[in-house]
């Protein structure tokens, strides 16, 4: 038994760490995230591709690095302490939807090297106020309106989520922006009535989206990570009341939950990808819990956050914000607590 | 990362499965309502059950081999421990001896001392209880007050201990008392002191549980030989502090067993009594997956002790993990199953899975004994944090 990292995965932290701190310090992804109508820097897919990273879980036919949801997590956490923004994980968990469907060679082939984007459009449009309707595909032609489709205004084709399965079309028009409070999450709604073909059944998302979970819980790892590091700093160099804030133990015993969530988290986050990795029958509990768990556990760490930098903490001058508005994002995203509870009490038999 | 118990774990788990097959009693909670149970018969099957762990060679598993011992470590431990939770085992009796007193021996202790106090520790023929907390010295335990002078070959002791476990029963108490006034730790000394010496008096106090498994426990001018020292005169805090770093373990993962399993009762009990609404439903999810990241932290712990890692002072995040988590637990398990909850065990009508009362009481001392919640956060901000501290 043992928990920590092999040497290789080590490797890929320490390599990932460096990545993002010269390629995408949190510097830049605030101009880029400010300013960028994409929300994220669509150049840096290219520096992803070299770094192995956008064929992390795929086969080696297709150039990918055939790891697992352990290296996975090892990514995002680092990607995490940076908030990185753009469609990450949604293109990884895409690619290996149709890399499990089999087929698409040369459109995996395409993703790996960053030359094309495809992602997941899943929830049903609740469309100005409507009950939801669900997308249908029937005659080769999906039908359906798709919402909080991530960053669809840059993808190539949409992985389609239909009450008929998983089909693929490319890139349509009809795209409405959903501009959200997260800078680096862009959404879109598309009214879809086009001509697609079949992937596959929706059974294939099923181990998808446990990876995705981990992943997710892996993110917002790294965000309560980062986030209770500026924290630690702050209240060691803030004085008030002639002593640094830091030493008033009812800010310590706040950092002190802080820390139990961030370790808490950290714990169920590798268990889960661990099994992930090994298929045990633990699986479905181990994941849903990590997600649900980590969606909590950050939200508490980033708004505490907030809470012992004062009134500098609210601005936008600082970075918290940024941090605070991805827990949000992701805690919503990749299986929301909700839907993860009923996973849990359905993995358990209750 | 490997999160799996290696081949040879997986074969002890197989040996103490088939030893409890073949020699587990009746489960405990049924014995605990059975219509003849007394606090004595109680107490006389766990000696009975202690006996027979230790005839099996299940005690003391990572003691040297001429103790019983059987160069197992915390994970073997552990392995047991969640057998023994699975299989509902009475508790064993002398469980401080057992988890505090031994250690200290082993590792302080003369070999003379040895010899004299393991074999009938582990016989539960000698029952032992700890003497630590004092009325005016609880989380700041080092402030003690209770004193023992030399007198030629004797210390002579006065003083009170309180929150005494077992000390109503016991035959036996370590004690932790002050050899030298002016100096806070190293004034303190380790002195073994028989329950039935002239001066000393033990008064059983009553829990808010209505069992009086703790006591005080009064010294006036005991006298008690000086050969029954451990350690040196001023090593008590060390050998303490040692000594209760034994009591943490990979509790977590134990923990969790024994949580899942009443979880498990606990959704059973809510189909049952038809409380499967939406609300419930929430409830039920989140004890279930607080418990799954426990059972995450317990697994990190035990592979990091099997990695041949030491558990530092992220043992306080464990220890205010479950606890608070039982408290949440037992809690919402009196919410969810109504008044019903609330029945005493020997009350025909309570429900005979678990003693759902009594673990919400209990689950209130948790956050107290073995370092309070206060000051389990104060370890993590001090020595995992790192934080500045207020001049106190």
């Amino acid at each position: 038994m043992r928990f920590e990292l092999s040497e290789d995965q080590a490797l890929l932290r320490s390599s990932t760490r460096d990545f993002c701190q010269r390629e995408l310090p949190i510097d830049k992804t605030r101009v880029v995230m400010e300013q960028s109508k994409d929300g994220y820097e669509p150049g840096m897919w290219r520096s992803f591709a070299d770094m192995g990273y956008l064929g992390l879980l795929l086969p080696e036919s297709v150039g990918g690095q055939v790891l697992g949801a352990i290296e996975l997590a090892v990514v995002m956490e680092e990607m995490g302490r940076v908030c990185v923004p753009g469609p990450y994980l949604d293109a990884v968990l895409a690619a290996s939807v149709l890399a499990t469907a089999g087929g698409h060679e040369q459109l995996l082939a395409e993703i790996v090297s960053g030359r094309k984007l495809v992602v997941l459009a899943r929830d049903d449009s609740p469309y100005r106020g409507n009950r939801a309707e669900p997308t249908r595909f029937s005659d080769g032609r999906v039908r359906g309106t798709k919402y909080f489709v991530p960053f669809g205004a840059r993808a190539d084709a949409l992985l389609v989520v239909t009450s008929d399965g998983l089909v693929l079309v490319d890139a349509p028009g009809n795209m409405t922006a959903l501009e959200t409070m997260d800078q680096g999450q862009r959404f879109v709604a598309v009214a879809l009535d086009h001509p697609a073909t079949f992937v596959g059944p929706l059974s294939l998302l099923e181990r998808i989206d446990q990876i995705g979970a981990v992943g997710a819980a892996a993110m917002l790892l790294g965000v309560m990570d980062r986030t209770l590091e500026i924290t630690l700093d702050y209240v060691r160099t803030r004085e008030a009341f002639g002593r640094p804030i830091g030493a008033f133990q009812v800010l310590q015993h706040r950092m002190a939950d802080m820390l139990l969530r961030a370790e808490s988290s950290r714990s169920a986050v590798y268990r889960g990808a661990w099994c992930c990795d090994t298929r045990v029958v633990e699986t479905a509990l181990a994941c849903a819990s990590a997600k649900a768990y980590a969606g909590d556990a950050a939200r508490y760490v980033c708004g505490q956050a907030i809470q012992l930098h004062g009134g500098i903490g609210f601005t936008w001058e600082l970075d918290l914000h940024f941090f605070f508005k991805r827990a949000k994002t992701l805690e919503q995203r990749y299986g929301a607590t909700e839907a993860q509870l009923e996973n849990a009490l359905a993995a358990a038999g209750y | 990362m490997d999160l799996q118990l290696s081949p040879q774990h997986l074969a002890f788990r197989e040996e103490v499965r088939g030893w409890l097959a073949a020699n587990a009693d009746r489960p405990w909670r049924e014995v605990l309502r059975g219509s003849t149970a007394t606090e004595d018969s109680l107490i006389e099957a766990r000696r009975v059950w202690q006996r027979k762990l230790h005839g099996a060679g299940y005690l003391g598993m990572d003691w040297p081999a001429e103790w019983g011992g059987r160069g197992g470590g915390p994970v073997e431990q552990a392995i047991l421990e969640t057998e023994l939770i699975e299989a509902d085992a009475p508790p064993i009796l002398n469980t401080l001896g057992i988890g505090l007193l031994g250690p200290a021996l082993i590792h302080h202790g003369s070999e003379e001392q040895r010899r004299r106090f393991i074999p009938p520790m582990l016989a539960a023929e000698e029952i032992w209880c700890q003497g630590f907390s004092e009325p005016g010295s609880g989380s700041d335990l080092a402030s003690l007050k209770a004193s023992a002078v030399l007198d030629g070959d004797d210390f002579i002791l006065n003083g009170q201990k309180v929150w005494t476990t077992f000390g109503p029963w016991a035959d036996w108490i370590f004690v932790l008392a002050r050899t030298d006034g002016k100096d806070r730790y190293g004034g303190i000394s380790f002195i073994l002191c028989k329950l039935d010496t002239p001066g000393i008096t033990v008064r059983p106090l009553r829990q808010i549980t209505g069992e009086s498994e703790f006591g005080e426990v009064f010294f006036e001018d005991a006298r008690v030989p000086r050969t029954n020292l451990v350690g040196e005169i001023g090593e008590g805090w060390r050998i303490a502090m040692t000594v209760l770093a034994y009591e943490r373990g990979a509790i977590s993962f134990t923990q969790a067993v024994q949580y899942g399993r009443d979880l498990g009762r606990l959704a059973t009990a809510c189909k049952e009594i038809g409380r499967t609404g939406s609300a419930v439903r929430e409830k039920l999810g989140r004890l279930l997956v607080e418990n799954e990241v426990m059972r995450a932290n317990g697994i990190r712990t035990l592979a990091n002790f099997a990695d041949g890692k030491a558990p530092g002072a992220e043992s306080s995040i464990e220890k205010v993990y479950w606890s608070e988590f039982d408290q949440r637990f037992r809690e919402t398990a009196l919410d969810l199953l109504g008044p019903g909850g609330q029945l005493v065990r020997t009350s025909p009508e309570a429900r005979d899975d678990c003693d759902w009362a009594r673990q919400f009481l209990w689950s209130r001392a948790e956050t107290i004994f073995s370092g309070s919640s206060e000051v389990q956060r104060n370890i993590i901000a001090k020595r995992v944090l790192k934080l500045p501290q207020d001049p106190r």
